[in-house]
């Protein structure tokens, strides 16, 4: 058998331990794990409007996850892809609803502004990452509270529409990204999502630039000797990853909600840290495990209204999976070496 | 001046105090398995899964106490799930705290609405609190300052008096040097025939029950309700101050009072009328602003004082057995 292979029989089996896991959960807190399954499916994929709104789902999950691939690769843990989001979404709107401009520029503009907000929220705690070896997975999380509560700030202090809403005034028609489809709010982004998936994957395996990434995040030692320029190299990665969360943003606000609403994207940005991860960083197997993810998503508003169970259940799971993929992947990787060479670099 | 005696009094302190426990008991937990070499990112599902359990086991049980062991008991199982799988299983400790704090999440909301019925929050008149401990002559003693020693609930007492029981931990007694070596210099201890797995799964699980009790403060201390993701960050500052402590009690002292003041300041400054939403941010900015200054900290010192302090201990100890050896000749 090939190790290939065997990995990929690995992962099977992991998903079926944490499938069982789940199942043994729903029991305890008294619901049939077949019942809220075949929920779960029935909202996902029940009708026509139900794949498109699982796809809706999948969309940032996506994007977010090929942020979190980038991340990934180069050995950076971006955990603060949620935050990127938000201020991405929120500098999306902004330009959308304050710069009168012609509509297709409207967008691209709203799209850059969601871009280099999302690049320039993670730029200190890459810099500090870079120059200075700064643990970037607490300062990424951190970040995310001050990310939320600012944009919270920013909508309700700053530009609250008129009216109860904690939202921002809607966005110009002209800044709107375009919908696919007449029976759905499915949009733009999602073509985005896979041409992003696909470049990414393209650039990790094709160009010089993208394997010396690579070749950073997989030993970095061994890149150093090898003459990249490797503190450089990590600060424009997480730049990189988080541009990317910020265009995440962008897409939900300038794609569905048309407007900046106070804690509109809930979790997408893990959900997509946890597909990135599920997927080994690997931008295009990520498209399946957004889709999953999406899926699950999608699947749970169901879970609320058809059964006990609340839809949170479906985050337990997603926990599940990914705690019972990371024991045995990562421990085939390792090998036998002393533990002391897993030590964090703080 | 009026501003001035407003903001800063003895309230303040007290506040300072109060607030500082929490994040300080969670914190010395995770010097435990910061000493050990393990960067727990995980300590913020332990600590909301201690929260949730205590307010469960307070109503089944009708007793504050028993409320505190069902969240340290939680917490336990959560670190004890990180110890199988990143010692054992030699998964990566970020992705396998990260799943743990979302599984903590995820399983408290679910919880909460299959047995309460409800989301957001737990509430009422059946969760049994922990009382206020008033030390007896305090305020004969101290007079108007006796608030600042006396009248706070038992965990804030455990987390402050935990700290000097830390330093000698490490210094004096011999799990808390195998911590500390295993942590520094896992090589050496392999050399010298200490388990480095029983060593971390030690510290894991002492790191549990600290963040259990942390958790069971936040629920049972001075309010008295559970709500969702109710630990909002603190297990993430305790990271952060443990990595720029390196897990030292002191200075995860110093830097959890520096936390706890931020937070009950930031509090006052609400009441003057500035955005709720900027000043609820002032903690995690400080985090983070302390994370950026102090990131450049030296290692190889505290390596070396480590590996002098074992040299004598084993110096000491092996000593007898080398005469002992040599008198039958």
């Amino acid at each position: 058998m090939s190790d290939g292979l065997r990995a990929f029989y690995g992962q099977i089996i992991a998903l079926a331990i944490a499938l069982a896991l789940g199942a043994l959960i729903i029991v305890l807190i008294d619901e049939s794990p077949i019942n809220v399954f075949m929920t779960l499916v029935r909202g996902a994929f029940g009708d026509q409007s139900k794949i498109a709104g699982t796809l809706l789902q999948t969309t940032p999950i996506l994007i977010c996850g090929i942020a979190a691939c980038i991340g990934l690769r180069g050995g950076m843990f971006n955990v603060g892809i949620e935050g990127q989001l938000f201020l991405g979404g929120f500098a999306a709107a902004w330009v959308g609803f304050a710069l009168p401009l012609p509509a297709g520029l409207h967008m691209v503009v709203g799209m850059a502004a969601a871009v280099l907000a999302g690049a320039a929220w993670v730029a200190i705690p890459a810099y500090f990452r870079a120059r200075y070896n700064t643990n970037e997975v607490v300062s990424t999380i951190l970040s995310n509270y001050v990310a939320v509560l600012l944009t919270s700030y920013f909508t309700i202090f700053l530009f609250k529409r008129p009216g109860g809403w904690s939202e921002t005034p809607p966005i110009l028609p002209t800044a709107y990204l375009p919908e696919l489809f007449s029976f759905s709010r499915l949009n733009w982004g999602l073509i985005i999502g896979l041409a992003l998936a696909f470049f990414v994957a393209w650039f990790f395996r094709q160009t010089a630039k993208g394997y010396s990434i690579s070749m950073v995040g997989s030993a970095p030692k061994f890149a150093e000797y090898g003459g990249i320029d490797v503190k450089r190299q990590g600060f424009l990665v997480l730049l990189a990853s988080g541009a990317v969360g910020g265009l995440a943003g962008g897409v939900e606000t300038l794609g569905i909600h048309h407007r900046f609403m106070e804690g509109f994207a809930p979790g997408f940005g893990f959900d997509g840290l946890i597909a990135a991860l599920l997927a080994n960083g690997s931008p295009i197997i990520t498209i399946f495990t957004a889709l999953f993810f999406g899926a699950l998503r999608n699947g749970s508003l169901l879970l609320e209204t058809d059964t006990s169970a609340s839809r949170e259940i479906i985050t337990v799971i997603q926990a599940l999976i990914i705690l019972s993929v990371s024991a045995q992947v990562l421990m085939k990787r390792r090998g036998d070496s002393t533990a002391g060479e897993r030590r964090w670099k703080f | 001046m009026e501003i001035l005696d407003k903001l800063l009094n003895v309230a303040l302190l007290v506040a300072t105090l109060r607030t500082t426990a929490p994040i300080l008991l969670v914190a010395l937990g995770g010097s435990f398995t910061t000493k050990a070499g393990i960067f727990n990112i995980g300590l913020e599902g332990q600590m909301l899964v201690g929260a949730f359990f205590a307010v469960l086991g307070s109503i089944w049980s009708g007793s504050a106490l028993i409320g505190v062991a069902c969240g340290v008991v939680a917490a336990l199982v959560f670190a004890l799930a990180f110890a199988v799988l990143v010692v054992s299983f030699r998964a990566n400790e970020v992705v396998v705290g990260l799943a743990l704090n979302i599984l903590a999440g995820g399983m408290t909301i679910s919880l909460m609405k299959a047995i309460f019925g409800t989301r957001g929050s737990i509430v009422g008149q059946k969760i049994v609190g922990l009382p206020k401990v008033q030390i007896p002559g305090a305020r004969d003693l101290l007079g108007s300052w006796a608030p600042l020693v006396s009248g706070y609930t038992p965990m804030v007492y455990v987390a402050f008096v935990a700290v000097p029981f830390l330093v000698l931990f490490y210094k004096r007694t011999r799990l808390g040097l195998y911590i500390r070596v295993v942590g520094e210099k896992p090589e050496a201890a392999e050399a010298l025939g200490i388990s480095i797995t029983r060593v971390r799964y030690t510290a894991s699980l002492l790191c549990g029950l600290l963040a259990g009790l942390a958790g069971a403060h936040l629920s049972l201390g001075y309010i008295t309700m559970f709500t969702e993701n109710m630990s909002s960050g603190r297990g993430f500052m305790a990271v952060a101050i443990l990595i720029f402590s390196a897990g030292d009690p002191l200075k995860v002292l110093a830097g959890c009072l520096l936390f706890g003041f931020a937070d009950a300041f930031s509090l006052r400054l609400q009441t003057f009328g500035f955005p709720s939403y900027l000043i609820l941010a002032v903690p995690y900015l400080v985090a983070l602003v302390a994370l950026f200054a102090l990131s450049y900290r030296s290692r190889p010192r505290i390596i070396r004082e480590t590996l002098e302090s074992m040299k004598k201990m084993l110096s000491v100890e092996t000593k007898p057995a080398e005469t002992g050896n040599n008198l039958p000749r």
